[in-house]
């Protein structure tokens, strides 16, 4: 029975929601064969890659064979420069979220909790949200010079917009009893926004800051493969001028890693809010 | 003595906000006007409003910018294709087969966290300083809410429908095609304007990157011109077609899936 | 409890035809509401949603307020509660004339109202906290209150762990913990099944019999009312005026015998006499409200 539930579940299984309580085979058979699955894709789009890159179809050097990008790899986590650029990136985005954050959160505090304002300058935001940022660029240079001044101006303007949305749209949501409550208590202003208001919207605030450390992270990468002498964005766009690309694969590994692992470690910690919260 | 202080917020016009936006706007451009003829701000580092204003009519003249926007569009075009065809069919699979999903769907979500657009030097390896390129980064970005979006519409369909549909006899082609997908719809929609809207912000970024396509290369090419009123009017153009194209986007969700 | 001399005060305008136990309490009211009215809107548009209530409490007493839905004892409790500043009237505390929020008011409201980000402890010691009183002695202050709501036990747990009835307990233990002299209650059994509501009436009941709280009571619910109230008020429908008030001569305590009682009965048939009049004027606005909308599409 249990063998039989394994790989494909057969069309009746689709539909209904209600076969998610599969009696015939136990949770933890699942999560074997889900880890086989998962071991079984990940090899075999290993094997395809490597068949790819032996037979040279493509243009040899594009697709290095794994091994040559593993040493690669090696090679680049034991490299000093690397990491002295990964510093220099890291601090660009930790300054750009700063700066993005801060602006963001009073930015949101202050149109969620206006009507009027919010009326008048919520449009733009909105509508201004989902515009390439990078087009910005020039102008940051001019605006912030050649150095990282440019990359965090970049960063700080990429996080900034999800994270007012967020915050406002969080804001509006609180479930108005909860106001009225601290308001019968007459709790003063600045009261309310520690007891009530900021933990109400820890949820929306959090997620805020995760799509904006995200869009951080682009903005100011891409400036740095644009225009720069240092950062993670420079080391990549060298590895493409220098036809380096086992180092190119390499970095792009090691940047991804770093990004989805950052990302799922926020969303850990709003996960571990939320069990509490809702 | 209570008093009847009113909530006088409901007495004000109801313009009285985006009219302040707007002023709020015109002031800022007035007032960075004068800042400069005083030379508070450098006109080398900010050209005057009035002078970027000017520009916009002098690029759309001669930059051909009607090119441009083709160009753009085309990309964005085949972009939807792949999209479309791509994300929807990769999300009624992983919604078919209940173990790729949950083996597969956290990483398509990882993957939506992802810097995806910095794989572009990559790309420029692959498919060379082409349009193929850009097309590629744009359907890579906008893939992963379509194919969640998808799953998700498709799974959250109301159990009740489908015991509707087996209560008619159904067979499982006909539940797909009669149920669960009109009933994703919804979710589908938004997961392709959501997709969209990255493939389109990619792409243009990307355009501007490499150097290469429609309007994200004009601001590239003023830039490196050095033409300063031109710089900044172009990307006040951009801007304004990109949001220009968000509204329609809406205002064509809004038509097609009324309530 | 002595029953007070009838003194009767009638809402403006509108004669009271039967001499019965008004609504002016024995000595000085601890509370005393004057001439309420309150309009939505204005112009031709205005819609009037309280017309000139009045009515006194006294110490210790429990009074209820009861109408129809839409008569206007949600937006009066708003009023009395200081969460409104729109409207005409007067209302005293202690004789003194208050508006906005006032420390002798305490609130518990309809919708469920427990921060879901505080554990049941928390909570009630939040008005404490306000206060600037220090974490342990709010919580020890604020055991007490958890006790007394029948929450033992439940100290540490968070709202999201516990049902919608032991959520209201958390809200009216942190209300009681602010120890407010009149203690205002909206509808807070409305969204509750029927058995918890009883038991949750016979929770209130000893509280009051414990703490001689002052409390206003606004419900739909009429045996509710009888049971838990010296005094029941009956409100008319939109715009909301009092029709009548009846005194609850019943024995305290209010054992299951006593509210199975004839008197209990009887009781409760006049009030609905009263209210079925109200109700169905309402019912009667909803269904042209509704037929008009249907016209229109």
């Amino acid at each position: 029975m249990a063998a039989a539930r394994l790989g494909n579940e057969p069309v009746r299984g689709r539909a209904a929601r209600r076969s998610f309580v599969d009696f015939a085979s136990p949770a933890r058979n699942r999560l074997r064969s889900i880890w086989a699955l998962r071991v079984a894709i990940i090899a075999a789009v290993l094997a395809i890659w490597e068949v790819v890159a032996e037979s040279g179809w493509l243009f040899r050097d594009v697709v290095p064979t794994v091994p040559v990008i593993a040493r690669a790899v090696a090679r680049l986590l034991a490299d000093r420069s690397f990491y002295s650029n990964l510093a220099v990136t890291g601090a660009e985005i930790v300054a750009a979220l700063a700066i993005g954050g801060i602006a963001g959160l009073v930015a949101g505090l202050v149109l969620g909790g206006n009507r009027f304002l919010a009326r008048a300058y919520e449009g733009f935001i909105y509508y201004l949200g989902p515009t390439p940022k990078i087009i910005f660029f020039p102008i940051m240079i001019l605006w912030f010079g050649v150095g990282p001044g440019s990359k965090i101006a970049m960063g700080a303007l990429s996080a900034f917009f999800p994270i007012v949305i967020s915050v406002a749209s969080g804001m509006r949501q609180i479930a108005p009893v909860l106001l009225h409550v601290g308001k019968s208590f007459r709790a003063t202003p600045w009261q309310m926004t520690r007891t009530i208001y900021l933990p109400a919207m820890r949820t929306p605030i959090v997620n805020g800051f995760r799509l904006g450390l995200g869009l951080a992270i682009i903005g100011a990468l891409l400036a740095e493969t644009k225009l720069s002498n240092r950062g993670l964005g420079y080391l990549i766009i060298q590895s493409y001028t220098t036809f380096d690309m086992p180092r190119m694969y390499a970095l792009l590994i090691v940047l991804f890693v770093i990004a989805i692992g950052l990302n799922a470690l926020i969303g850990r910690y709003a996960v571990s809010d939320r069990a509490r919260s809702s | 003595m209570a008093t009847a202080t009113a909530t006088r917020a409901h007495r004000y016009a109801p313009l009285a906000a985006p009219a302040l936006g707007f002023a709020t706007l015109v002031g800022a451009f007035a007032l960075v006007e004068v800042l400069i003829r005083v030379g508070a701000i450098n006109r080398f580092v900010v050209p005057l409003p009035s002078q970027v204003l000017a520009a916009i009519p002098r690029i759309i003249v001669e930059e051909g910018i009607l090119h441009r926007f083709w160009q753009t569009t085309q990309e964005a075009l085949w972009a939807s294709v792949l999209l479309v065809f791509a994300g929807i069919g990769l999300g009624m699979l992983m919604f078919r087969f209940r173990l790729l999903r949950s083996a597969c769907e956290t990483w398509v979500a990882a993957f939506a966290s992802a810097p995806v657009v910095l794989m572009y030097p990559l790309f420029l390896v692959i498919f060379g300083r082409s349009a193929t390129t850009i097309v590629m980064i744009g359907f890579v970005a906008g893939l992963p809410p379509v194919i969640l979006k998808t799953i998700e519409g498709l799974a959250g369909t109301r159990t009740v429908l489908l015991d509707v549909g087996r209560s008619f006899r159904l067979d499982d082609w006909q539940l797909f095609r009669k149920i669960l997908l009109p009933a994703a719809m919804p979710s589908i929609f938004v997961g392709l304007r959501v997709g969209l809207i990255f493939a389109l912000i990619n792409i243009v970024g990307v355009e501007f990157l490499i150097n290469f396509g429609g309007l994200g290369q004009l601001i590239n090419e003023l830039a490196e011109r050095y033409d300063l009123p031109g710089t900044y009017g172009a990307i006040g153009f951009v801007i304004l077609v990109s949001v220009l194209f968000f509204v329609v986007c809406e205002r064509v969700e809004r038509w097609l899936l009324p309530g | 409890m002595q029953r007070p001399r009838a003194r009767i005060r009638s809402p403006v305008g509108v004669p009271v035809t039967q001499a019965v136990p008004g609504s002016r309490a024995s000595g000085a009211p601890i509370l005393a509401v004057t001439d309420i009215v309150k309009r939505f809107g204005d112009g031709a548009e205005a819609l009037l949603a309280v017309d000139g209530v009045s009515f006194d409490v006294g110490e210790g007493e429990f009074v209820s307020i009861i109408g129809p839905s839409g008569c206007g004892k949600s937006t009066l409790f708003n009023i009395i509660g200081g969460l409104v500043a729109d409207y005409d009237g007067r209302i005293e505390v202690d004789g003194e004339s208050v508006s906005g929020t006032h420390a002798a008011f305490g609130m518990v409201f309809q919708d469920e109202s427990a921060f879901p980000w505080r554990s049941v402890i928390d909570n009630v010691a939040f008005p404490l906290e306000l206060a600037g009183v220090g974490k342990r002695e709010r919580h020890e202050r604020a055991r007490r209150f958890v006790s007394m709501v029948g929450l033992d036990g439940f100290e540490r747990r968070y709202p999201a762990e516990l049902s919608g009835g032991m959520r209201q307990r958390v809200a009216i233990a942190r209300t009681l913990a602010s120890q407010p002299r009149i203690l205002l209650m909206d509808e807070p059994f409305a969204a509750l099944d029927e058995q918890t509501r009883l038991l949750l009436g016979d929770k209130v009941l000893q509280i009051h019999q414990h703490l001689r709280q002052t409390t206003l009571l606004i419900t739909h619910n009429i045996t509710e009312a009888v049971q838990l109230s010296d005094r029941v008020i009956v409100m008319t429908y939109r715009p909301g005026r009092l029709k009548r008030t009846f005194d609850i001569d019943l024995p305290r305590p209010r054992t299951s015998e006593v509210v199975g009682s004839d008197a209990f009965g009887h009781y409760v048939a006049q009030i609905w006499n009263d209210l079925r009049e109200e109700a169905s004027r309402g019912m009667g606005d909803d269904e042209s409200r509704q037929l008009g909308n249907e016209r229109r599409r």
